[in-house]
């Protein structure tokens, strides 16, 4: 084991060639990753309330959209995203920007489940007391039922958040230089030392990915104490 | 070798009219796209009960009650589980074999078959594919001990000690008492996890392993017919997916958990 590979290239694979080129690597991972999140974060709550609140005809059709995201490998929609954007809306779009959303898409189409759960966890009592107060349906969600369900989910969130950065190693395939990327790069140039590479590499997304996993189970139990002591 | 797919759109921008989405394949792409398919069930048929076995030994390990085996294994699966599958596979693919010795490389390199006693032989699977099912097998194996871990936790403690109150061995307890409630609870959570080995098995054709995706990307570069080629991967993944998913509900069906929600 020889790690001067690793020392040579190493604010190569943090953040790429910037501040004189464009940002890649860890730094790119990160970016990657805190937008997914967000968009991911935002598309799952209103698809999940859409999936509590709807019934009938459109909760049918909620449920077939948001099983096919769930039924494709993230790669396969990373292509149609990749090619497909651009078609759509006739301008180049940059390739983090679709692997971007097609990771929101998955992420979303995941949390909206639980979400809808976290709402129906819910009692009706809640609702009911919301209600007679003369809250509007929305306000009660808004008010009264998502701050509980919100609190009840994080740990799903999260979860959903740790599989997210590992997924934006995907963005490799479609040439998006970060972590992965910039990692095979360097590897193929010096050829020498590729279990150190790999080893280093993972061990940077195993350290983002443990901090946030402990943070889920810490919540988690938080969450669990907090609700038997009631 | 290794596909790298850094290419550039933008000539397709002139390629692709309306008319060429409604085109249909040319037989062999089809062929193509199905090979990968079996290729894409195979790796699934090696690594699902590869990954559900080496589960449930990492589960009994992490429970054991000699300490180091215990946090050696509990370690392993939080490695595994917490770095990304693709870098995994790099590691087994680029990384392992520089930590060989020599014989072992070459030996892994030039067998071509395997002869089996009775004269017959079988073709020795490519490099590639045994890293894609290694690091895939290894990769689930930790997610499937989380899942069997949660089956054990969810049979109730008063089993355990009834069990132990009638007179019966560890071995009969866990045999007869707690592996059929644990495996109603897990049974689901495990299928969850073998849509997951299906959906990954996409992820091999980074180290070029000619499965599905793979296939799909191919079939897309030579014949520029994205909609086609991609359409007919996606619907081979839901195709499978969805025949799982059938699976998972009879199973439930037929299994229903008995005395753990109360």
């Amino acid at each position: 084991m020889d790690f001067s590979v690793i020392h040579g290239n190493l604010a190569y694979l943090l953040w790429g060639s910037w501040p004189d080129g464009p940002l890649g690597g860890a730094a790119l991972t990160a970016l990657l990753s805190i937008g997914s999140a967000l968009a991911s974060a935002a598309l799952g709550l209103l698809l999940g309330v859409m999936l509590a609140m709807s019934c009938g005809r459109l909760k049918t059709a909620l449920i077939l959209g948001l099983g096919f995201f769930r039924a494709i490998p993230v790669l396969m929609l990373i292509f149609w995203t990749y090619f497909l954007l651009p078609i759509a809306f006739g301008i180049d779009v940059p390739g983090i920007l679709s692997v971007m959303c097609a990771l929101s898409l998955i992420g979303g189409a995941y949390l909206a489940h639980s979400v809808c759960a976290g709402i129906r966890g819910i009692g009706r009592g809640q609702w009911q007391a919301g209600l007679s107060l003369g809250f509007s349906r929305l306000n009660v969600l808004r008010y009264i039922v998502l701050p509980q369900a919100l609190r009840m989910m994080l740990p799903s969130f999260i979860n959903q958040w740790v599989s997210l950065i590992k997924d934006t190693s995907l963005a490799y395939i479609v040439g998006v230089g970060e972590l992965s990327f910039l990692a095979a790069q360097v590897n193929s140039r010096t050829m020498v030392y590729p279990a150190e590479i790999f080893l280093f590499v993972g061990a940077i997304y195993f350290t983002l990915c443990s901090a946030l996993d402990v943070m889920a189970r810490q919540l988690g139990k938080r969450y669990r104490s907090a609700t038997h002591s009631h | 070798m290794v596909l790298i797919v850094a290419l550039q759109r933008q000539h397709r921008f002139f390629l692709w009219s309306p008319i060429m989405m409604f085109e249909l394949l040319r037989p062999e792409y089809l062929f193509w796209l199905f090979k990968g398919f079996l290729l894409t069930l195979q790796i699934g048929l090696v690594v699902i009960p590869a990954a559900t076995l080496l589960g449930f030994l990492a589960t009994l390990a992490a429970g054991s009650a000699w300490r180091p085996v215990a946090w050696l294994a509990t370690g392993l699966v939080a490695v595994l589980r917490n770095s990304p599958l693709l870098v995994q596979l790099f590691f087994w693919y680029f990384g392992a074999p520089a930590l060989l010795p020599d014989a072992v490389r070459e030996w892994l390199n030039i067998t071509q078959s395997v002869s089996l006693p009775g004269g017959l032989s079988l073709p020795w699977p490519s490099y590639e594919f045994l890293c894609g099912v290694l690091g895939l097998t290894l990769y689930s194996a930790a997610f499937v001990s989380e899942e069997i871990r949660a089956g054990m936790q969810g049979v109730p403690r008063t089993q355990q000690h009834a069990a132990e109150a009638l007179g019966m061995r560890p071995w009969q307890i866990f045999r007869y008492v707690i592996a059929p409630q644990a495996l109603r609870i897990a049974l689901p959570l495990l299928m969850g996890q073998y849509m997951n080995i299906v959906k990954n098995s996409s992820l091999t054709m980074a180290i070029g392993v000619m499965e599905l995706s793979y296939a799909s990307r191919q079939v897309e570069t030579v014949s520029f017919k994205t909609f086609q080629a991609f359409g007919v991967a996606t619907l081979l993944y839901v195709l499978i997916i969805a025949v799982l998913e059938a699976m998972a509900l009879l199973v439930q069906h037929r299994l229903p958990v008995f005395g753990t929600r109360r």
